[in-house]
């Protein structure tokens, strides 16, 4: 490594883009915090930036102007992990942060290194609008320096912008580097669908990050649930049926799961346990007590809780069932409710691209629904996640009681 | 009974006297009070999907359809937010069947549909569109649509919900209206679902045809059943105005007389009447433009804070503020109301015939394409303020936007400076650019003391998704979820056509000036140049 980095790269001569297909415009690369400082006010210091949209050679000039949403920081901890995200990034660009750092820490025991590739992302909103790019830096950091990313992320992000931290796999919360990363963030989006085990020890220590008041949690695999909850909701829309929200006796999830050994623990059970969290939390439900092995089913322990609603005790179960859906997917959520000798079932399930919900009050079927709820991509997820800002109570309560009910 | 921990849910429920009290812990009284709202609603509202419904299309063939509502619908359906128990019924008079209107739409949304369109959403989204043909004043033909959707709640389960949607001429409103009454096809019946009926502009064609109009669809339908849609207000900036206004702290305070020196709103448009010369002669910029979209801006700039998002109380504010822009005698609008014509030239380029010279269009036609005025509000927020408002046809460029100009700093401080600084400046654009633009005063780097006047310009494409949804799918998608905060109430639509009716019987009673007097391509006649000159100030260059 040189002193005096000769600069690397530069502006790519324009392709034919058509408006809203993002293209790459700029590349470089640099090892020191101090060159990529350099190297990103290279890219917005011509001031005479064309790019020849017209595509006949005419001087048609489109200024670029660089958005300036937010920073976008994404740990990733296995190569894989980091290309998948930044292809789901630079899809997103034109609607998404005006600085993105990917960050992979390698090689632990080796000597300490960086590596810095930059580059700018442009999109054409319209086809008479300015240019509207975004930078995207890959940093790979070996050995010490792989240890200490907050060091590296610091100095580039770009001041006064809020900062989202995306941590796909596993963020190892409550150790010294997470707490470094997440420290800095004011949004943390993860999916816990993913994680390894039943997912409840990572969850009750995500649950945890909420003590500081500032940052804001987007968990997918809650937000993936919303036309679940939409059909849930939706029953109780019946000016007939809502006096029965008040009066729930028992809920059972049905999820699927791959392992019949019969060993509780080995499927995620995040996203089942969310719907009873939401439930429970837009309910004003407290944990009676929490998540416990309870009977064996034939695929597997059934999990069992008990929440509190005034005087009365609410029944929870998770019940998995072998099933060729993917580990931890919920399969029926059944609501039962009691209320002045009547008795309420909600019955909700999935099939293919479509959630239906049905409802007998005392067996007569009160209503028969479907909501169309096509599998949303992560980079839905992304993209919708990156438009909040400041905390959504309605998750937050349902990730804290979720926590509650893992014990 | 234990009390309850006092969540937001059970707060109702919760004692509040002694006896309450009392009887609570005596455990003689069980909850019987019924929650009056759904509390997993909360939260939920941006995944809110409409109820099972189906939307009455009439005029299916018209352009507004082709143009607006399909598409609008299309991309609605592609991003699931329809209810999968949807159904249109498309109403014409021309006489296809279901499958060649099917055609007919498919090649509607390829050319005008804001998004690609992808083959499955596309099929699924046609498979729901049926064709009902007959004429608005055969009987025979509502009676059949009563039983064919009658037959459709029953099929397709769509449960009586149903929005009549009118895209037809507005001759044909009170027509079809009375018609739905006639069938019965108005009733909400009680665990039967809602009806409810969208009517697009104009709303008549002065104050008392406006009232006949509103009494006509009152003797039919309630008034919280209507939907007056305009579909300014379903643009994003429009509604950004609300945002932008009470949603931030620093600009309320100077929203008033005693910072800003006038207010500026533009609408203008590169177009001609674009072969719509027979319609145009009959409404002219006035009742186009001036009476709902212009009118509107206005009420949403001077509205004061409405106390509840909810749709009566931002739509009392607004009729409040239209009802206090000042009465105008005839000699008043003589000098504050210019209206000019667009005479040939060029426009971008291309050179372009005058009015008079358009298809249908009267060769000494004294229609208006060119309106400006200048009014008064007179309240406690805005006495002495003026508001000019401005639109026309065939001007240099399309452009909306509104202006808001600050008064000049009270005390010149700095003397050796070549020029004073310019006053303060809030432009909101609508359209090209949505944005908002603040200009201010900063010093040219340097030895000496200049100011030179610096704009800070924030654009929706660069700090949001640059997909905003278009102004139709927004207000479609609030009528089906009985959200009426953006529509015109009939009130409204009063209150618009008293301020402009005037300035028409003014106008009536005496011939106009010799049009054309602007000519296509340039910023409007003279005199609306005039208008601003006298009073010391000047149209913004946009």
């Amino acid at each position: 490594m040189t002193m005096l980095e000769p600069p690397v790269g530069g502006w790519i001569a324009s392709i034919d883009s058509a408006p809203g297909v993002p293209v790459m415009r700029w590349a470089s690369r640099a090892r020191t915090i101090a060159g990529i400082e350099k190297e990103l006010a290279r890219i917005w210091a011509q001031p005479d930036l064309a790019t020849d949209v017209s595509g006949d050679g005419r001087a048609a000039r489109h200024i670029a102007a660089r958005t300036s949403v937010l920073n976008l920081v994404v740990v990733a901890r296995r190569p894989e992990l980091g290309e998948h995200s930044a292809s789901i990034i630079s899809r997103l660009t034109g609607r998404h942060p005006s600085r993105t750092l990917i960050l992979s820490p390698v090689d632990p025991d080796g000597p300490a290194w960086l590596d810095g590739q930059i580059q700018a992302h442009c999109v054409l909103p319209r086809a008479d609008a300015p240019e509207v790019c975004a930078e995207i830096i890959y940093l790979t950091a070996g050995g010490e320096a792989g240890r200490h990313l907050q060091a590296i992320v610091a100095p580039l992000l770009v001041h006064d912008l809020p900062v989202t931290v995306w941590w796909p796999g596993e963020p190892p919360f409550g150790t010294p580097m997470a707490d470094e990363i997440v420290g800095m963030a004011d949004r943390l989006l993860v999916d816990g669908s993913m994680w390894s085990g039943d997912g409840l020890a990572r969850l009750r220590s995500m649950a945890a990050l909420f003590q500081d008041p500032s940052l804001a949690v987007t968990d997918f695999a809650l937000t993936r649930q919303s036309r679940w909850r939409e059909a849930i909701a939706s029953t109780f829309d019946m000016p007939d049926l809502l006096p029965y929200v008040n009066s729930l006796r028992a809920v059972e999830v049905t999820y699927a799961s791959h392992d019949d050994t019969g060993v509780a623990g080995t499927s995620n059970v995040v996203k089942p346990l969310y719907h009873v969290a939401w439930l429970a939390s837009r309910l004003g439900m407290t944990v009676e007590r929490p998540l416990t092995a309870g009977a064996s089913g034939w695929a597997g322990q059934l999990l069992e809780a008990a929440l509190r609603s005034g005087r009365r005790e609410v029944g929870v179960t998770l019940k998995p069932v072998t099933s060729s859906a993917p580990s931890g997917t919920t399969l029926r959520v059944d609501l039962l409710a009691e209320r002045r000798g009547s008795e309420l079932r909600v019955s909700v399930t999935a099939e293919a691209e479509t959630v239906q919900v049905r409802a007998w009050l005392d067996g007569v079927t009160m209503l028969e629904r479907d909501f169309r709820a096509p599998r949303r991509t992560e980079e839905d997820l992304l993209a919708e996640a990156l438009e909040l800002t400041g905390r959504d109570p309605v998750g937050t309560n349902a990730i804290r009681l979720a926590a509650l009910l893992a014990g | 009974m234990a009390v309850k921990t006092p969540t937001p849910a059970s707060a109702r429920d919760a004692p509040q006297t002694a006896l309450d009290l009392r009887l609570a812990r005596d455990g003689k009284r069980r909850r019987s009070r019924k929650p009056d709202h759904n509390p997993l609603r909360d939260g939920l509202r941006l995944e809110r999907v409409p109820d099972p419904h189906v939307f009455v299309l009439f005029g299916a063939t018209g352009d507004l359809t082709r143009r607006k509502v399909l598409p609008a619908l299309y991309q609605l359906w592609r991003t699931n937010l329809l209810p999968h128990e949807y159904r249109v019924v498309a109403i014409g008079r021309r006489d296809y069947d279901d499958a060649s209107f099917r055609a007919e739409a498919r090649t509607a949304l390829e050319t005008f549909s804001r998004v690609p369109l992808e083959t499955e959403p596309v099929r699924t989204f046609l498979d729901r569109v049926d064709y009902h043909q007959g004429d608005f004043d055969d009987d025979g033909m509502f009676e059949r649509l009563a039983t064919r959707l009658d037959g459709l709640d029953q099929t397709h389960g769509t449960r009586g919900n149903r929005l009549y949607y009118l895209a037809t001429q507005s001759s044909a409103f009170p027509l079809v209206i009375g018609q739905l009454g006639r069938v019965g096809l108005d009733h909400e019946v009680h665990g039967g679902g809602w009806r409810r009926v969208v009517i697009e502009k104009p709303f008549g064609r002065d104050r008392d045809s406006a009232i006949r109009l509103n009494r006509e669809v009152g003797k039919v339908f309630r008034e919280k059943q209507v939907y007056r849609i305009d579909h300014y207000l379903g643009k994003e900036t429009v509604r950004n105005l609300l945002v932008f206004r009470f949603g931030n702290g620093i600009f309320e305070p100077l929203w008033n007389r005693r910072y800003v020196d006038h207010v500026q709103i533009t609408v203008a448009e590169s177009i001609g009447v674009e072969g719509r010369g027979a319609f145009y002669e009959e409404t002219g910029a006035s009742r186009d433009f001036l009476q709902n979209h212009l009118l509107q801006l206005l009420a949403l700039v001077a509205m004061e804070p409405p106390a509840t998002m909810d749709a009566d109380a931002l739509r009392d504010e607004k009729v409040k503020v239209m009802r206090a822009v000042a009465d105008m005698t005839p000699a008043e609008i003589d000098r504050d109301v210019i209206r000019g014509q667009y005479g040939p030239g060029w426009v971008s380029g291309e050179q372009v015939p005058g009015y008079r010279s358009e298809p249908a269009v009267h060769a000494a036609s004294e229609t208006e394409t060119y309106v400006a005025a200048k009014f008064a509000i007179d309240d406690w927020r805005w006495s002495g303020v003026p508001f000019y408002l401005r639109m026309g046809k065939r001007l240099p460029k399309r452009a909306t936007e509104i202006a808001i100009q600050f008064r000049p700093v009270p005390h010149r401080l700095f003397r050796e400076a070549a020029v004073d600084p310019e006053p303060n400046l809030l432009a909101i654009r609508v359209q090209p650019d949505e944005g908002i633009l603040l200009r201010f005063g900063s010093k040219v780097p340097g030895l000496g003391l200049d100011i030179r006047t610096v704009n800070m310009d924030f654009t929706y494409g660069s700090a949001f998704s640059v997909d905003s949804p278009d102004a139709y799918e927004t207000l479609i998608l609030d009528a089906l979820l009985g959200d009426a905060s953006l529509f015109t109430r009939a009130d409204e639509a009063e209150a618009a056509w008293g301020i402009v009716t005037p300035i028409l019987e003014a106008w009536a009673g005496r011939p106009a000036p010799p049009f054309p007097d602007y000519a296509a391509g340039t910023w409007g006649p003279p005199a609306a140049d005039q208008l601003m000159e006298t009073d010391g100030r000047r149209w913004r260059r946009i």
